[in-house]
């Protein structure tokens, strides 16, 4: 049990910044999830914190107590790996007993925390076995198991799910979540996928180039996005973004309160509808350029004058459109996003 | 490839039974020839089956050799090269494990030259320098001695580059793991990649067991005292004997019995041997 504490903390590699002064707090039992596109720094950013990578500058500090030079061993955390590096030659049971014979833990004591493990990942009947004789999702909660056994501070997952297929993904991250809570062991997961990052965390770290773009909950996250950045990468299909330019006037005026320095709008795919609402709205009038059922939902495209992009919008069943249609479509006021090009920036900031 | 042409499969089998014959017959005769009498083999007429004198024959070399060709009993020279076939790989093997170790897990200045510079030795096979590692040897006063036979012999380029691509194959996340379980470098060597090679080591130990054992220059330069003679080198004095005609049958129970140990190596970690070359346990 303990927070890690991220301060300032930067990587160069040569002449790249590929960790730009990153700060965290991560609370006692807190799962936290960082997000973001491939090379912005993620992985990188927890295997700093790991003790797998030097630090060029910052600190980082577990349960309050300065980490940075400590090897990986001495930092009291456990580590899930993206392939699982399962050692080939042990068994099940020599996997997760390995790191507790390093630090000397007596007989008894290791073969009761492997004996929890096993109970709590059900894989008891696995122990003797070797791990090319597992399953994927098999090594996986060996994987894990090797991370409970050791009892550690915190929890450090490397996009621990991206190796096994869409529903044993889906199984495994309800497992990861439960397990979590049960635990209630400080973590950091690092994913590429937004679903993944949605439904574990806590609250997300959106990172950029480096940088940390938002902090939040998933929810906050989604309903009022910091960034242009974050704003087209959670979400899915992504947020519309359109110059506010070719919006405004006419009728919309009202409904489209914005400030100076804002040039993009940002509307949601799910906040958008074909029948007026009540109260004032954002009216565009287009032509669907493309339907795609999706099952429960259809997502259409539609065209809307003065844009290059066509907006995409989610409907709940099968709407009775053809591609050509003209249709107006709606938005609520307060499900416009207001963002501003150059600095990236949300223009309502509260 | 699912043909049925009875020529062509005739054809395969007839060039592979010649093969066979051709490398098999000579080994055949020099059984034939141990089994018989000393003057069988100058009758101009060769046998071609075994004859009575086997056990006599092969006796003789174990226990007394021929004191007029200066060589001593085969079973000394069967134990000479023995100690050194098996030091020489074992050595090879320690040697190139660790330098391979270091060079692919390790960073530090130079790591590349290191490496380059071992790999140019692959170009000095001992032939090549023998003059100039005789007389370093012999300077030391290694002559007539193991470590004279076996030292120069050890360092290896061939069994470190083989080490080095496969410790590249080892992923990094399994030592990234071993680190965040506790293990220092020599501890995950130990633990860890030792295990994973396991394979490869049977495999080079049956490759540099043969070179150990094959080693007929280096003995018969650096060893003048018969107490170190290896078979392979003492053959070839057995041979050339002076003012009289060579025991061919001696000198041929001789040959059978230096062929036997790498065949039996060959034959006890074949399975390994195979497993090592086609596959890594991964």
């Amino acid at each position: 049990m303990a927070t890690i504490d991220l301060i300032d903390l930067k990587k160069n590699y040569g002449n790249v910044q590929a960790v730009k002064g990153v700060n965290l707090t991560v609370a006692d039992g807190e799962l936290i999830v960082l997000v973001g596109p491939s090379g912005c720094g993620k992985s990188t950013l927890l295997r700093m914190v790991a003790g797998l990578e030097t630090v060029t500058s910052g600190r980082i500090e577990i349960g309050g107590k300065d980490v940075v030079r400590a090897e990986p061993a001495e930092r009291d955390i456990a580590m899930v790996f993206q392939n699982y590096a399962l050692y080939p030659h042990m068994s099940v049971r020599g996997n997760l007993e390995y790191g507790l014979k390093n630090r000397g833990t007596p007989r008894a004591e290791i073969d009761r925390r492997v004996q929890d493990a096993a109970d709590i990942l059900e894989i008891g009947p696995l122990l003797e076995r070797k791990p090319r004789q597992l399953s994927g999702g098999q090594r996986q909660r060996v994987a894990m198991g090797r991370a409970i056994v050791r009892e550690p501070a915190a929890f450090l997952f490397d996009e621990p799910l991206s190796n096994l297929d869409a529903k044993l993904r889906v199984q495994m991250r309800v497992e990861i979540r439960r397990l979590q809570r049960r635990l209630k062991t400080t973590s950091l997961y690092v994913t590429h996928d937004q679903l993944e990052a949605m439904t574990l965390a806590d609250r997300l770290v959106v990172m950029n180039g480096g940088l940390v773009e938002q902090i939040g909950t998933p929810i906050e996250v989604y309903d009022r996005p910091a960034t242009l950045f974050v704003a087209g990468f959670i979400g899915s299909p992504p947020m519309n973004l359109i110059p506010a330019a070719s919006l405004s006037g006419g009728e919309n005026a009202e409904a489209l309160q914005l400030g100076a320095d804002t040039d993009i709008v940002g509307l949601r795919p799910d906040q958008l509808h074909l029948e007026r609402p009540e109260g004032n709205a954002l009216t565009l009038a287009g032509t669907v350029e493309l339907l795609e059922p999706v099952g429960g939902e259809s997502h259409l495209h539609v065209q809307i004058p003065g844009t290059e992009q066509p907006i995409i919008l989610t409907v709940q069943g099968r709407p009775k459109l053809e591609e050509g249609d003209t249709i107006t479509i709606y938005a609520r006021p307060e499900n416009i996003h207001p963002f501003n090009q150059q600095t990236g920036w949300r223009t309502d900031a509260s | 490839m699912v043909e049925n042409r009875p020529w062509l499969s005739f054809l395969t089998h007839l060039v592979l039974i010649v093969g066979v014959v051709v490398v098999v017959f000579p080994v055949y005769l020099a059984f034939i020839a141990s089994t018989h009498g000393s003057g069988d083999f100058m009758r101009g007429l060769v046998p071609l089956l075994p004859g009575p004198h086997m056990l006599e024959n092969y006796g003789r070399m174990l226990t007394q050799g021929i004191s007029t060709a200066g060589a001593p009993p085969v079973s000394i020279m069967l134990m000479n090269s023995t100690i050194i076939a098996i030091v020489i790989a074992v050595g090879k093997i320690a040697i190139s494990l660790l330098s391979a170790y270091a060079i692919v897990f390790f960073k530090f200045p130079f790591r590349l030259l290191a490496f380059w510079i071992i790999f140019i030795t692959l170009m000095l096979p001992v032939e090549v320098r023998i003059i100039p590692t005789f007389a370093v040897v012999a300077n030391l006063g290694l002559l007539n001695s193991y470590v004279g036979l076996t030292l120069p012999l050890i360092a290896s380029a061939t069994a470190t580059f083989l080490f080095r691509q496969f410790f590249l194959t080892v992923p990094d996340e399994l030592m990234e793991a071993a680190r965040v379980d506790g293990a220092g470098p020599m501890k995950f060597f130990r633990d860890i990649l030792l295990p994973l090679s396991r394979t490869n080591i049977a495999a080079l130990f049956v490759i540099l067991f043969i070179y150990g054992w094959v080693q007929y220059l280096w003995p018969l330069l650096v060893t003048t005292d018969s107490r170190y003679y290896t078979v392979v080198m003492g053959i070839k004095r057995l041979a050339a004997t002076a003012d009289s005609e060579p025991l061919w049958n001696l000198v041929m129970a001789s040959v059978i019995l230096a062929m036997l140990p790498p065949v039996l190596v060959v034959i006890f970690m074949q399975r390994l041997f195979v497993k090592g070359l086609v596959d890594t346990e991964k």
